[in-house]
């Protein structure tokens, strides 16, 4: 599993890329980010967290079309692929797993 | 653009190109400024601008900054391309080693032969150049009205120099100087003849001719002292150390003491001595100065810094008649030339200076230029004709995309390496031809590599002209158009092949141009040399009239006539070849008092028309049979002209107060320049005078026992004194000897413009040969004759070669009249200088093609019609 380890920052950096799947590229993950948790990103860790995504084979990218509001540049367009959404559902289920495992009492 | 689109902060967008890898740049920036803009909306621009910068910031992080290892962006691509270019330019020059040998040794020579001029017209503007006070330097001259002409000379009166410094305040220093002579010197057992002149108080002050030893301040005061260069010092001393204060024996008349020691004169000055005795010393051998009608030595001035030249030589201008009486016939005006300018220009004409040796300057500079030139158009004439083997290069070069600028650059840039190999082989032709050169212009010259100016005219030369011929194939290849080239169908534009032609036309034209001038220089000085003077200039020996021969000259003459080979001996003051001496104190019976006129005047020994080998028009030489010689003249015939005699015999004629007759009127010789008319000249006898030329009539054949007993007789009557000697006929011969080099240098200028040309010409002769391979297959197939295929290929050279000839014969024929116009006695410019030099032209043009066209006309068709 080493391999596949995904930090905190990772996994929220991936969940956005899927949450805006279509147009998920540096910019709208990064406005995903903060309007989800409320807090600032840099674009850098953004790139930085993209990067390792990529190469830990969990997106894939493309360079896609550009937009006028670019000023004309290309952007580059992730997309989750088969093993990042398996890595998403692995967490999501060891959570739910120990979330199960709270004794009820606990919270009463 | 929407309308509220803010720009980013520049500097951290700038910090981003600079860092980021490239690959990637272009989507982070997306990012940035999409995020900006964003933000702007969203938190204000300054909260924006400032996010923005931490973005940047936290982009820099090595996962981000390593650089991609892929062939999107490889190297620069112009190190590839000049690679390529470099490339392909060495394959063609190894590909056709005749056109590249061709080139490249046209180029050479040319600029060998620039090269070559270029050095000898920089040592020519140098002479005279390195005195610090130059620019305040003058050399006074006279203009002198009378009959109604106007001349001007260098000449000046003995005391001028003196007398200007006395009267005028502006004039700092001045100095005479005499003309430089051979005298004899003597040391102990050492006797040696040197070469020196006289020379004022100031000189060392003015000119900067640096001392080895004595004070330049005092060096020329004392009467009896005298200045000698080092190479002197080393002669007589062994060291200018040694020599300092010494006593040395001057003429064997009087001793001198040694008050200074001077470098040795560089070659490039115009005043030229080995040694200086004082101008007081000067003026006491000469009585002659106080009498201002006569002028020999040469006078320069140095003005105070401040004063204004223009205003001094108006202020001088009358000088003279201070202390000679103005008339309204004769009228003496001084003028000033700048010091430094005065070896190139040195030639008056009605008074005014105009030209001199800066006329050569000029005129190799233009030949120069022309030789380049010629050089060049081979260079274009072949890159064009060839360009149907380079034409699918352009094609494919321009299908692929190459601009044609980079086309353009590429055939410059081949033309600048090829002119870089012809630059090579051109400085080591230099090296080669240099002493050969030196010796024929009489210089000391030497490649500067020392120097940086010389490494930046080689450059300057190289880009010159590696443009000038690269330009035109450059632009011509450049513009071919890639779809028809590459289908196969290259056609010259009429444009182009005339373009060609006229190019050979200008090429010839230079050529016939330098050839007219070659032939034209060689028959003037062909007419110089053979044309009869008046004199016999054969078998005449010059022997300087010195030492104790002055005392027993009588006995010398008698001895000397008893030798073998020795038929007539005589004596004058200078030489038949130059008699420079003027005088204004001849009068006659019918003389307008008024009218002041100058004659040459010379004195001589008995004998003197037998032994000059003159021809007298009437009446009798100088003889001892008649007692009344002393107060009898010979005059020419132009003095018995000016004088307004009919016949000269028994004429009364005063030199001064002394009256006499003239006794013989001799027919005009040339006793000056052909540059000049011959004066009028009056002789009067003087055997009395210690100094002076011996003249020895010698049997023809016989001059080596003539010589010999001559230096016999000499050793005995004058010991003290080498005996020396000069042939009249080479004295005479030295009279030109800078037309003499110019003819020479003109000879193989001509002949190298002619081969250049001749190689260009061969080149394109053989592309034509090779172009029309086919055709005269088919010809020769269709049964024309080799003849006929000979003559179609000649006739489209010769037509622009007829054309040269056209064109360039009037300039040609404006130009030598003006090169011919300074000569007072030339030949006439004949119709068939011009038909030689054409036919030459012709000949040599028609004997380079042949090789070409013969071959190609003798080739069996069924070779070059079977590879199709």
């Amino acid at each position: 599993m080493k391999g596949t380890y995904l930090g905190e920052f990772e996994e929220v950096v991936l969940l956005a890329v899927a949450i805006r799947s279509g147009d998920a590229y540096g910019a709208t993950v990064v406005t995903e980010i903060e309007q989800q948790m409320n807090r600032s990103v840099n674009l850098g860790a953004v790139h930085s967290a993209l990067n390792r995504l990529g190469e830990k084979g969990l997106v894939t990218s493309e360079l896609g079309g550009m937009t006028a509001e670019r000023g004309g540049r290309s952007k580059r367009l992730y997309s989750v692929t088969a093993a990042g959404r398996r890595a998403l559902q692995e967490i999501r289920q060891v959570r739910n797993q120990m979330w199960e495992s709270i004794p009820t009492t606990v919270w009463t | 653009m929407k309308p509220n689109h803010r720009p980013p902060p520049r500097l951290a967008t700038y910090l981003l190109h600079l860092f980021c890898a490239p690959h990637r740049v272009d989507e982070m920036e997306g990012d940035l400024d999409e995020l900006f803009q964003q933000r702007v909306r969203l938190l204000g621009e300054r909260k924006a601008r400032l996010r923005y910068m931490q973005d940047v910031l936290s982009l820099l992080r090595p996962s981000l900054l390593r650089r991609q290892h892929t062939t999107e962006y490889p190297q620069p691509t112009n190190t590839t391309m000049i690679r390529n270019y470099v490339k392909i330019a060495w394959r063609n020059i190894t590909r056709s080693k005749g056109f590249s040998g061709i080139n490249i040794a046209g180029l050479a020579l040319g600029m060998a032969c620039s090269l070559l001029i270029l050095l000898w017209v920089q040592d020519e503007r140098s002479v005279d150049g390195f005195h610090a006070n130059g620019k305040n330097l003058y050399q006074v001259y006279e203009r002198k009205y009378y009959d109604g002409k106007v001349e001007a000379a260098y000449e000046t009166q003995g005391l001028l120099a003196d007398e200007l410094k006395r009267v005028i305040p502006e004039v700092q220093y001045a100095s005479g100087l005499d003309w430089t002579r051979p005298v004899t010197f003597q040391v102990g057992s050492t006797v040696n003849k040197v070469e020196g002149n006289y020379a004022g108080a100031d000189f060392f002050r003015m000119f900067s001719y640096p001392l080895l030893a004595g004070n330049p301040n005092t060096a020329l005061d004392s009467p009896n002292g005298i200045a000698i260069s080092r190479k002197m010092a080393d002669q007589f001393f062994g060291s200018p150390e040694k020599a300092i204060g010494k006593a040395i024996r001057y003429e064997n008349k009087e001793d001198l003491t040694i008050t200074a020691v001077f470098e040795n004169i560089p070659a490039n000055s115009s005043q030229q001595f080995d040694f200086l005795r004082t101008w007081t010393a000067f003026v006491k051998e000469n009585d002659w100065v106080h009498n201002w009608g006569n002028y020999n030595p040469s006078a320069f001035i140095q003005l105070r810094p401040e004063a204004d030249p223009v205003k001094v030589e108006a202020k001088i201008k009358d000088f003279i008649h201070r202390y000679l009486p103005k008339n309204k016939s004769f009228r003496v005006e001084l003028a000033l030339q700048a010091y430094p300018e005065k070896y190139l220009h040195s030639t008056f004409k009605n008074g005014q200076i105009e030209g001199g040796r800066i006329e050569y300057v000029r005129l190799f500079s233009f030949v120069a230029m022309f030789i380049l030139l010629i050089a060049c158009i081979n260079f274009m004439n072949l890159a064009t004709a060839r360009s149907a083997k380079r034409a699918k290069e352009v094609g494919v070069r321009k299908a692929i995309g190459a601009a044609r600028t980079a086309l353009m650059g590429q055939f410059v840039g081949e033309a600048m390496l090829i002119t870089c190999l012809a630059m090579l082989v051109a400085i080591s032709l230099v090296v080669l031809i240099l002493p050969a050169f030196n010796n024929l212009t009489g210089k000391q010259l030497a490649l500067p590599i020392t120097q940086p100016i010389f490494w930046s005219t080689l450059l300057g030369l190289l880009l010159v002209t590696g443009f000038v011929s690269g330009s035109y194939p450059a632009l011509f290849l450049s513009a071919l158009n890639p779809v028809r080239v590459l289908k196969g169908s290259l056609r010259f534009s009429p444009g182009a092949t005339n373009f060609r032609k006229a190019l050979v036309v200008f090429q010839f034209g230079l050529s016939v141009l330098l050839v007219v001038g070659m032939i034209v220089m060689y028959r003037q000085m062909n007419y110089i040399q053979t044309k009869n003077l008046g004199y016999n200039r054969e078998n005449l020996i010059y022997i300087p009239l010195e030492g104790e021969i002055g005392k027993k000259y009588d006995l010398f003459k008698e001895e000397a006539g008893k030798m073998p080979g020795v038929l007539t001996v005589s004596r004058m003051r200078g030489t038949p070849t130059i008699i420079s001496h003027h005088t204004g104190d001849f009068s006659w019976p019918g003389k307008d008092p008024n009218q002041a006129t100058s004659f040459a005047d010379e004195t001589v020994g008995y004998d003197f028309v037998k032994a000059a080998g003159l021809t007298l028009k009437e009446g009798r030489d100088f003889s001892k049979a008649f007692g009344i010689d002393s107060v009898g003249f010979l005059v020419n015939e132009a003095a018995l002209a000016k004088m307004g005699y009919k016949t000269g015999v028994d004429q009364p004629l005063s030199w001064g107060d002394r009256k006499g007759k003239i006794i013989g009127v001799l027919k005009d010789f040339h006793f000056s320049s052909m540059h000049e008319t011959i004066e009028p000249l009056i002789i009067r006898l003087d055997e009395k005078r210690s100094w002076g030329t011996i003249l020895v009539r010698t049997e023809p054949g016989k001059t080596k026992e003539a010589l010999a007993g001559l230096e016999k007789v000499s050793k005995e009557l004058n010991p003290s004194f080498p005996f020396t000697y000069q042939f009249s006929d080479l004295e005479f011969t030295k009279l030109y000897q800078s037309e003499q080099m110019v003819s020479q240098l003109a000879n193989y200028f001509a002949i190298l413009a002619i081969f250049i040309s001749c190689l260009g010409l061969f080149g394109l002769a053989t592309f034509a040969a090779e172009q029309r391979t086919k055709e005269i297959g088919v010809r020769k197939v269709l049964g024309a004759s080799a003849g006929s295929v000979v003559a179609l290929l000649s006739k489209d050279f010769l037509k622009p070669v007829l054309i040269a000839i056209i064109i360039t014969t009037p300039i040609a024929w404006y130009a030598m009249n003006r090169w011919l116009q300074d000569f007072a006695y030339k030949i006439d410019i004949e119709w068939w200088i011009f038909a030689l030099a054409g036919g030459l032209a012709i000949g040599i043009a028609l004997l380079t093609i042949s090789f070409q066209s013969i071959k190609a006309a003798l080739m069996n068709p069924v070779k070059s019609l079977r590879s199709e």
